[in-house]
Formats: structure tokens, sequence, C-alpha cells
């Protein structure tokens, strides 16, 4: 124990340590003043949770089974048109994302990039929005929503994974004599088709939950049972629609992490 | 036959990677290319299939300058020069024989490969190239369940199913051991000699030059510096090439293994 040679101490210096100190006095200082600006009565917050407590929680915890024929159809519809919706999104998403990766379209790739960045700047439920005005308040508008919404990101990622590759199989393609065609699928796509489906399965995940609520703006889905039991004060109902959701969420993210495991 | 008349070529970034290069390389023949790292070996071998173009003087193949080959004519080029690569250069996740029939392509129609759909003489003539280098016992494992000395010979199946008329090797023993690495070379001297396709090697390790090739040629600085069959070369004109005196690491050993 006596002898036992330490590697030397990092060198932290006075700079560094006065750094870190400030940079979270400051962060306090945001989320102190962010506190104090929002100007919360919380003698009345308190009050109202007090009163609704005991109106709201317990009803929820005991969920309508009545309801329950209703509640599974719109989860249904929900997962389908979150299916709809990735699929069409990661279709849309492999020409952007070629656009968008710098070893494909050099310096035009930054066409690709603006392209997907103003896809992303719109939230999803302001694109629900947009569709339902645009082709109705049917399930379709949510279709749309998700499709738009999710290749925005997909987009990216993909873009991200083509730009990854090996390039010097790509190199021993053409060496092979092999045209463009034919290296984009002999070389190109076997190296990112399995990284796409892993990322496509994920955004589906999270397409299920976004739309569930995409039906609050009338685009289809279990959210227009959330709209109307919550302004209807139909709590046991909403305790129906939450276990529901709880549920299929669950049950496709285990799936997903079994499916993508297994991908890769 | 390969013909360099007066070919230099200069880098974007200004290095000079061929220096007024004289060489005929005859049909048939297997030429090791010696030189340090540096000293423009790749870029020689590389400018005959056109992986770098050089900026003047003429290059024949076939009695073709090549240096103005464009589309479909280069891709005609590529079809008959085969290529080794250090690092094997497989489709990773692609098994054995998807790479191999890889080699077909700059004789494949573009829907046929697509589909998958290689002809029946191309998926034979790839089974019988991966018996020629005693690899067809893995046909359906994906290639980076492979060893790297498997590994380089699949790539070197690929080649010979390209049917080629030239091969050239980018270093295609450094990222191998000794035993491996003569395996290799052993491969190769018997498809150049067999098939009488013409092969040219860059190497750095002199002893596996010497044991292998019928003429050496020697660069330095992207010139060369020494040309001429393995008869006449003495451990002195290695010196010349490398431009000082050779040392361990200069030679692979464990030929006596092979």
């Amino acid at each position: 124990m006596a002898n036992l040679t330490l590697p030397p101490k990092p060198k932290n210096s006075l700079y560094k340590k006065t750094k870190t100190i400030i940079i979270l006095i400051l962060v306090a200082a945001l989320y102190v003043w962010t506190f104090l600006s929002i100007d919360i009565d919380w003698a009345r917050a308190m009050e109202r949770a007090a009163n609704n407590f005991h109106r709201v929680i317990p009803r929820l915890f005991d969920p309508d089974w009545s309801a329950m024929g209703d509640v599974s159809d719109k989860m249904f519809e929900t997962v389908l048109i979150a299916f709809a919706g990735s699929v069409m999104a990661a279709i849309l998403s492999i020409p952007l994302a070629f656009l968008a990766a710098k070893n494909m379209m050099g310096i035009f790739s930054v066409i690709g990039k603006w392209i997907l960045s103003a896809i992303r700047a719109f939230p999803d439920i302001i694109l629900a929005v947009l569709f339902v005005v645009a082709v109705g308040p049917t399930a379709f508008a949510g279709v749309l929503a998700i499709a738009i919404g999710s290749c925005g990101m997909l987009g990216k990622m993909f873009s991200e994974i083509i730009e990854q590759i090996d390039m010097d199989i790509v190199q021993a393609m053409q060496a092979n004599g092999a045209n463009r065609i034919q290296i984009l699928f002999t070389a190109v796509f076997p190296q990112i088709i399995p990284e796409f489906l892993s990322y496509a399965i994920y955004r589906f995940e999270v397409d299920i939950r976004a739309s569930s609520i995409l039906g609050i703006v009338g685009a289809g889905g279990i959210g227009t049972m959330i709209s109307f039991a919550s302004s209807n004060r139909n709590w046991n109902e909403m305790g129906m629609i939450l276990l529901a959701i709880i549920i299929v969420v669950s049950v496709i993210d285990f799936a997903s992490a079994k499916i993508r495991s297994k991908i890769v | 036959m390969i013909e360099f008349k007066d070919v230099n070529l200069v880098y974007p970034n200004g290095t000079q990677g061929l220096k007024n290069i004289n060489v005929k390389i005859n049909d048939g023949e297997f030429v090791v290319i010696v030189g340090l790292s540096g000293a423009g070996k790749s870029t020689f071998i590389r400018s005959i299939n056109r992986l770098v173009t050089p900026t003047s003087g003429s290059l024949l193949v076939d009695n073709e300058d090549i240096l103005k080959f464009r589309g479909k004519d280069l891709r005609k080029l590529r079809t008959k020069t085969g290529m080794i690569f250090q690092n094997y250069n497989l489709v990773k996740r692609s098994n054995v024989l998807k790479n191999v029939l890889a080699g077909r392509l700059g004789h494949t129609g573009t829907l046929r490969s697509i589909f998958n759909l290689y002809k029946k003489e191309d998926v034979s003539l790839a089974y019988e190239s991966l018996k020629r280098v005693h690899i067809d016992e893995k046909i359906y494992n994906r290639a980076d369940e492979l060893s790297g000395g498997q590994q380089q010979r699949v790539s070197i199946a690929r080649v010979l199913t390209q049917q080629p008329k030239y091969i050239l090797a980018d270093e295609p023993v450094a990222s191998l051991d000794p035993p491996t690495s003569h395996q290799v070379m052993n491969y190769l001297r018997k498809i150049n000699k067999e098939d009488k396709i013409t092969t040219l090697v860059n190497l750095h390790f002199i002893d596996m030059a010497m044991e292998y090739a019928d003429r050496i040629i020697g660069m330095r600085a992207g010139e060369v510096v020494f040309d001429g069959p393995v008869s006449e070369v003495t451990e002195k004109t290695f010196e010349e090439i490398y431009g000082r005196a050779i040392r361990e690491d200069d030679l692979r050993g464990g030929a006596e293994q092979a």
C-alpha cells in the first residue's frame, strides 16, 4: 500500500475554477429571475389544487371501463396515424437526406440542410393546425402533420448517417468500373439501411406520442377524446384514455427497443 | 501494355505526386514498385485506373491515352484494371459472395445489379474465384466476420471475378502479419502466371519485393529512381532508392513459414 505511484493530478487552473463558479452563479440567477417574473400566486394555486384534488385525481384512477370500446378504437386510429405518418416521413426523408449529405452533393448539400432546418422549425401541432385547415378535420390531416414533422428530423439523422459511411468502399466500386447507380445500391445502401431502419422505428415511437395529442386541434386520433373529456370534466373517461395511451406507448417502446437492438 | 510518357502530377496543394515519369509495363509482367511512404507509389498505381488524374504528359493503356477518358470510357478502363487495397474495402455487412460478385459490376447492367440478378455464369465465376483462393467455405459469411487475411483473399477473388487485364495492388499486405502476407503475395503471383494478368504491386518490404517481383521500380519523391529486372537489384540499389541505410523494419521476414 505504501508505494503506490499515483498519476499526477490534472492541472485545474484558477482560471478554470473561477469560470465554473461564474457559470453556476449565472445559471442559478437565471432560474431565480424566471420564477420571480412569471408571478405565480402560490396561495391561490395551492387552494385550487386542494379543492380540485379530490374531484380529479381519484377519478383518474377509476377509469370508465364502459368507454373502453371507443377509447380502443381511437387509440388504434392514433397508432395508424403515427404509422402512416412515419412511413411517409421515412420515404420522403431519403431523397432529402442525400441532398443534405456533404459526401454526396458537395457544397450543394447546404441547400438540403436549409430545407431540412426549415421543416424542423415547425412544431407538429402547428403543422396539424395548418393541415386541418387544408384538408379538413380528419385523420389524414394528422398523417400529413406527422409525415412532414418527422421528415425534418429523420432527414437530418439520415444525412448524418450518409456522411459517416466508409468512402473507401465507394472508391473500390468505382475501381471495379461500377456506375453511379450501381455504387449507390452496392456500396452506399448496405452501409446505411440498418441505421436508417433503426431511426425510422425510433421516430415511430416518438410519433405515437405526438399523434395522441394532434386530435386536440382536430387532426384525428385519441386527442379528440382528450379534448372532449377535459371540457366535459369527465375525469373517469380521461382516466381510461390515459391508461390506453400508457399501455400502448409502453408496448411500442419495448417492441421498438427489441427490434432496434436486432437490426444494428 | 501500359506506357507512361512524361507524366507529371501536381496535387492542388502544390505537392508533386509524380515527376517526369517514363515507364513501359509489358503484358504479363509482375512489377513491384518500392519506395518509402510518400514516394508516389500509390499515386503511380492509381493513375493507371484514374483514381487520380495526372496533370500533364500522356498515359497509354493498350495504346489509348486514358488521361482524356470520362464517363463510359473511364468505366470501361476500370473494368479491365482490377484493384486490391490495403484495407480490403469490402462491404462489411454484405456476405462474401455478394462482395465477390461486385467484381462483375462493370460487366453487368444497372437493373440486374440493383436486383441482384447476376447471370449464372457470373455466379459460377465468383464461386470458382473463391475456390482458387481457398475461401469458398466462407461464401455466405458476412465480410466482417473474416480475419484480415481472409478478407484480403476475398478481395483477390473479387478482382479475379472481374476478369481484368491488369491487377493493381496498393500495399496489399501492409495490414497483415508475415505468414498471411506471403500467402497473399503467393496468390497474386500465381494468378499472374496462370491467367497472364499483368500485375503491379506497391510494397515497402524489400525482401518481399525481391522474392516475388520479375521487375522492380524504385520511386523517391515522385520520381522513378530505379527500373530493372530483379536480378540486377542488390541491397545497394535499395539504399539508393530509400536514400538511407536499410533497416530491420524494411523487411517483412517469415518467408519460410509460407
